[in-house]
């Protein structure tokens, strides 16, 4: 009797530890965290800075209308919902209750007004809405204040019309530069900023009346690492507890993309260019190099399309002269010295020019080398932003609209599949390897995640006491 | 004299003292500027022979840790992460530079060149040294060229046959290590790619076309506006490794000792001038006093000494100076007393002989008288002789008087109480008491403007003249001119009184100025002595200029001043 008990309640404890133990050591509110990162964004508004510090404050403080979910697709964020009518040109948005930081309720005014603020920026996702809603060309372009597709029937809804029924119209506003503001500029993310150290640090506190609830996390610092710092003796001495580095939670979010600049020699013949292509194994990078990496799908946007194995094989050859190669400053050292003994071997001579990243896209030089995510991770648009950084063939171009018109989702994919490799086929974009997005943090530390945009995600984060 | 004996003296001393000094400073700068070059060239020869060593030895090290890897690599079980296996071979066997190359030239696993691997090796090769290699690096975020010494070894890996490659760079960094351990500037001239491997501070990186032939190089060059003296070795035709020391250094240095031997040298010269000054003032100051002394004894001094130092000719001198002087006080002496005695002769012998001149005639006179008293019949006779020798007795006691009374005059000669005399008014004064007795004789008066005043007696000066213009009418008794004539001279005036007598000879020239003496009828002989010791007591002199049947002259030199004068010289008799 008195054994069987015993094997019963062994039996129990066994069941229930699981449990018990998630209860002991799981998902728990209070502590705080600091993460270092190695730019802190120039202001607290949202735009279109790109960087990995930005990404995180944006991603803290703000909320956008519409998130992307794991397949791609916009989702559902402040937003809690859409239809769509007249033939899916005009989408009509209904706000949750939310609140901003300052407890105002977001309303469909602040929604306008963000979105309207949103198109007058310099985003490229906000390019591409202005292109398809109403008059929202002439706005963008500031000849006027008129607004013909933007309409807000009442506080909890706002309608976006557009000219022509377009393909996931939605996407653009996933954009960070699209978070919803109060008149006062306050945000509706988990976090509040606190008065920031301009350039240094920026402390926010959790936000108990976010759309998604209170974020376990009482506090999250947000520090620039020094120069030349090394993120594990950070981390172990305790100065931060989560930074860019690896091993870590990670993700294949960014590509390293080799891009050449059609309009200067040698790279102005498209032989030249699918030579460079050609001698680049991006295999052996990514093998040997890139940690992590995946280099079997040479596409744009490996994270957002599967891949098919479309597109032309470069043909080998031999380029000679002299190029300039812009390198982001966030690819890995190793693998641009890769990529500079490939152009080397076929003849070139190169002179390298270190960049930050948020300068190597204008850097005046011959190419560029820089590990690129898209400003929004859904195919289409980061396709219509990678082609925005070349001169596309009008072949191309159509093949683009195309696919970005397409509404069914599947012939979507597939177009999208076509013009990804009519883009790859011009050589002016090199997809070398897709690298992952790694973010190193302390033991102790759960719940930390990276989106399909690469960008840290600390709303469910929480430590260990 | 003295200043030009302390002036010989000092140059002499600079003479014997600067000359060999100047030329010691020259030979000892000279001397050590060649020591210090030669000092530099054996640091550049030092410092290439360290450099070319440490080469070396890195070569031998390399030669030793290649061949273990060579050893070992076949053994090896399969790697599949055969990038970075020359990572970690690097790392265990300490060789920076490490690579495993495959039988048809491709990179298998390079540690230095991590992003090379399946890719042609490319090093860059200087034709027959196969130690040397330009390997390709990864650096930063692209790649560079450093020269290394490598070593070669045949072996296989996971069965294939392979090459191992190992060894050190030959840097920027190891330059600036050997630089900084043998002080001199290190550098390696790369000829075939036109390039120098130094430190990036180095000023050899701005010598653009280095002439360096045969096998070695030496010489000077100038770079970033530094001179250098340099030093090269060639290690291979293509390869040459150079080392630069600034001259700046030497040129210190020398500057240095050349500064300090012209300050030894401007030291000593100061000091020979301080001695010579020092010794010509010793050795002038005996002489300046023997003048001194001398001069004293010229002007009259008889109590002149000087201090006699022992031992030296100097002292000699003094001594027999000395000796010279006190002989001179004694021969002065004994000739003041013989002139004095002799003065006082010839004085009792005028005075006699002119006391006795009134003496006969009255001696007479009184014995005529008695002879008439006494003879018969005298008496009558002796009341008429009686009046005309009591006449005779008068008149003779009368020039008795008269010649005492002189006598005592010249002999109470007054003191001169001096004190600013207008001249021409005393000459004028003269002239004027005169006037009245110059009868037939013209006078002229010739008093130059600007005589000023002397310090002087005045009625002493008054008598000096009133004695020679009397004695120059009383040599014209007839007609004849007087010439006054006074006239600025020698820090004084002179006074001349000429006449147109008959003159005086040769004997009567000599004897002009003693006492008694005299060409006159009735005269006393002292006039002139008189005369002369008025100008003694001014401290002047006079001097007498005359001829038979050419008149006399005399002039009289005054000071301006006779305390000015030490010592005044006797009279000088010149000839007409």
């Amino acid at each position: 009797m008195r054994r069987r008990a015993l094997c019963a309640a062994t039996a129990a404890l066994a069941a229930l530890g699981p449990l018990l133990l998630h209860a002991a050591l799981g998902p728990r509110y209070g502590g705080e965290l600091r993460v270092g990162v190695p730019d802190m964004p120039a202001a607290l508004e949202p735009g279109s800075e790109r960087g990995i510090g930005a990404g995180l404050v944006a991603m803290l403080a703000h909320e956008t209308l519409v998130g992307v979910d794991e397949a791609g697709f916009p989702a559902p964020a402040l937003a809690q919902g859409w239809s769509t009518a007249a033939g899916g040109r005009e989408w009509t948005l209904r706000l949750r209750d939310a609140a901003f930081h300052d407890g105002r309720p977001v309303s469909a005014a602040d929604a306008a007004r963000s979105i309207r603020r949103f198109l007058r920026s310099s985003s490229f996702a906000a390019a591409r809405l202005a292109e398809g809603v109403d008059g929202g060309a002439a706005f963008r372009a500031g000849r006027g204040e008129e607004l013909a597709g933007l309409a807000v029937p009442d506080a909890k809804r706002i309608v976006l019309r557009f000219a022509q029924a377009p393909g996931l119209p939605l996407a653009p506003l996933a954009a960070t530069a699209a978070a919803v503001t109060g008149p006062a500029g306050a945000g509706a993310g988990p976090f509040v900023p606190a008065a920031p150290v301009p350039g240094r640090r920026l402390a926010l506190t959790a936000f108990a009346g976010h759309v998604g609830g209170r974020p376990y996390l009482d506090r999250v610092e947000v520090v620039t690492l020094p120069d030349g710092s090394s993120v594990p003796s950070e981390i172990a001495s305790g100065r931060i507890d989560v930074a860019p580095g690896e091993p870590g939670i990670s993700r294949l979010a960014a590509t390293l993309l080799l891009i050449l600049d059609p309009s200067r020699p040698p790279f102005d013949r498209p032989a030249a260019r699918a030579a460079v292509a050609a001698a680049i194994d991006g295999g052996d990078l990514v093998r040997h190099l890139i940690p992590g990496g995946d280099a079997a799908p040479a596409l744009l946007v490996p994270a957002l399309l599967p891949p098919l194995g479309l597109g032309e094989t470069p043909i080998a050859g031999r380029v000679t002269g002299t190029a300039t190669l812009a390198v982001s400053l966030d690819v890995p050292p190793v693998a641009s010295q890769r990529v500079v003994a490939h152009l080397t071997t076929l003849g070139l001579r190169v002179a390298v020019v270190p960049s930050s990243p948020a300068t190597v896209l204008a850097a005046p030089t011959h190419a560029r080398l820089l590990m690129w995510t898209p400003e929004v991770p859904e195919a289409g648009l980061a396709l219509a932003e990678l082609a925005a950084l070349t001169h596309p063939s009008p072949a191309t171009r159509e093949e683009l609209t195309a696919a970005l018109d397409e509404t069914d989702p599947a012939r979507r994919r597939a177009r999208l599949h076509r013009a990804e490799a009519a883009l790859r086929s011009e050589w002016v974009l090199v997809p070398l390897a897709s690298v992952p997005v790694s973010y190193r943090t302390r033991p102790g530390v759960h719940g930390a995640a990276v989106d399909l945009g690469g960008r840290l995600v600390l709303e469910d984060a929480w430590v260990e006491p | 004299m003295t200043g030009g004996l302390r002036g010989r003296l000092l140059a002499a001393f600079v003479l014997v003292a600067v000359p060999p000094l100047l030329l010691l400073t020259a030979a000892v700068t000279a001397l050590l500027a060649r020591s210090f070059a030669q000092s530099g060239d054996e640091r550049l020869r030092d410092a290439l022979a360290a450099a070319l060593g440490q080469v070396d030895r890195q070569m031998k090290r390399a030669e030793a840790e290649v061949d273990s890897v060579a050893a070992e690599l076949p053994d090896r079980r399969p790697d599949t992460d055969l990038p970075h296996l020359a990572l970690r071979i690097g790392q265990n066997h300490a060789l920076p530079a490490l690579e495993i190359v495959s039988a048809a030239g491709r990179v298998v696993s390079s540690r230095h060149w991590l992003a090379g691997f399946n890719l042609s090796e490319q090093d860059g090769l200087f034709p027959g040294d196969e130690t040397l290699r330009v390997e390709r690096v990864g650096e930063g975020y692209g790649e560079a060229e450093r020269l290394a010494v490598m070593a070669s070894r045949p072996s296989t890996l996971n069965g294939d046959p392979v090459v191992v490659r190992g060894g050190t760079f030959i840097d920027a960094e190891f330059l600036a290590e050997m630089s900084g351990l043998t002080g001199v500037r290190l550098g390696l001239r790369d000829r075939r790619r036109q390039r120098w491997i130094a430190p990036p501070s180095s000023p050899l990186l701005a010598w653009s076309e280095p002439a360096l032939s045969g096998q070695d190089a030496r010489g000077e060059v100038a770079l970033g506006g530094t001179a250098y003296r340099f030093a090269a070795v060639a290690r291979n035709p293509d390869l040459w490794l150079v080392a630069a020391l600034p001259r700046g250094e030497l040129d210190r240095l020398t500057g240095l000792v050349r500064g300090l031997a012209f300050a030894f040298a401007a030291a000593a010269l100061v000091g020979a001038v301080l001695a010579a000054v020092l010794l010509s003032g010793r050795i002038a100051r005996p002489v300046r006093e023997l003048a001194e002394q001398s001069r004293r004894v010229a002007a009259g001094d008889p109590g002149a000494a000087v201090a006699a130092p022992a031992g030296d000719e100097v002292g000699e001198l003094a001594r027999a100076f000395n000796a010279m002087t006190a002989e001179l006080r004694t021969s002065r002496e004994r000739l003041l007393q013989t002139e004095r005695v002799a003065a006082w002769r010839e004085m009792a012998r005028r005075l006699a002989h002119e006391l006795k001149n009134p003496l006969f005639p009255i001696q007479l006179s009184i014995e005529t008288l008695r002879r008439a008293w006494d003879e018969p019949g005298g008496r009558e006779r002796f009341a008429a002789l009686f009046r005309e020798s009591s006449d005779t007795v008068l008149d003779e006691l009368q020039s008795l008087r008269r010649i005492i009374e002189e006598f005592s005059e010249f002999a109470r000669m007054p003191r001169p109480e001096l004190k600013p005399v207008d001249v021409a008014a005393v000459v004028e004064q003269v002239l004027a008491l005169y006037q009245a007795r110059a009868a037939g004789v013209r006078i002229e008066k010739d008093l130059a403007p600007g005589l000023g005043t002397v310090r002087a007696d005045r009625a002493l000066l008054a008598r000096a003249l009133g004695n020679l213009v009397a004695n120059a009418l009383e040599a014209m008794p007839e007609d004849g001119t007087l010439r006054v004539r006074a006239a600025p001279a020698e820090d004084g005036v002179v006074i001349e009184v000429a006449d147109t007598g008959p003159g005086l000879d040769a004997e009567q020239r000599t004897r002009l100025f003693t006492p008694y003496y005299t060409t006159k009828k009735g005269g006393t002989g002292l006039g002139l002595a008189i005369v002369q010791g008025i100008v003694s007591d001014h401290a002047g002199r006079i001097e007498a200029r005359s001829a038979p049947g050419e008149g006399t002259t005399f002039s009289l030199y005054l000071p301006r001043d006779p305390a000015s004068v030490v010592s005044s010289p006797p009279v000088r008799e010149r000839p007409a």
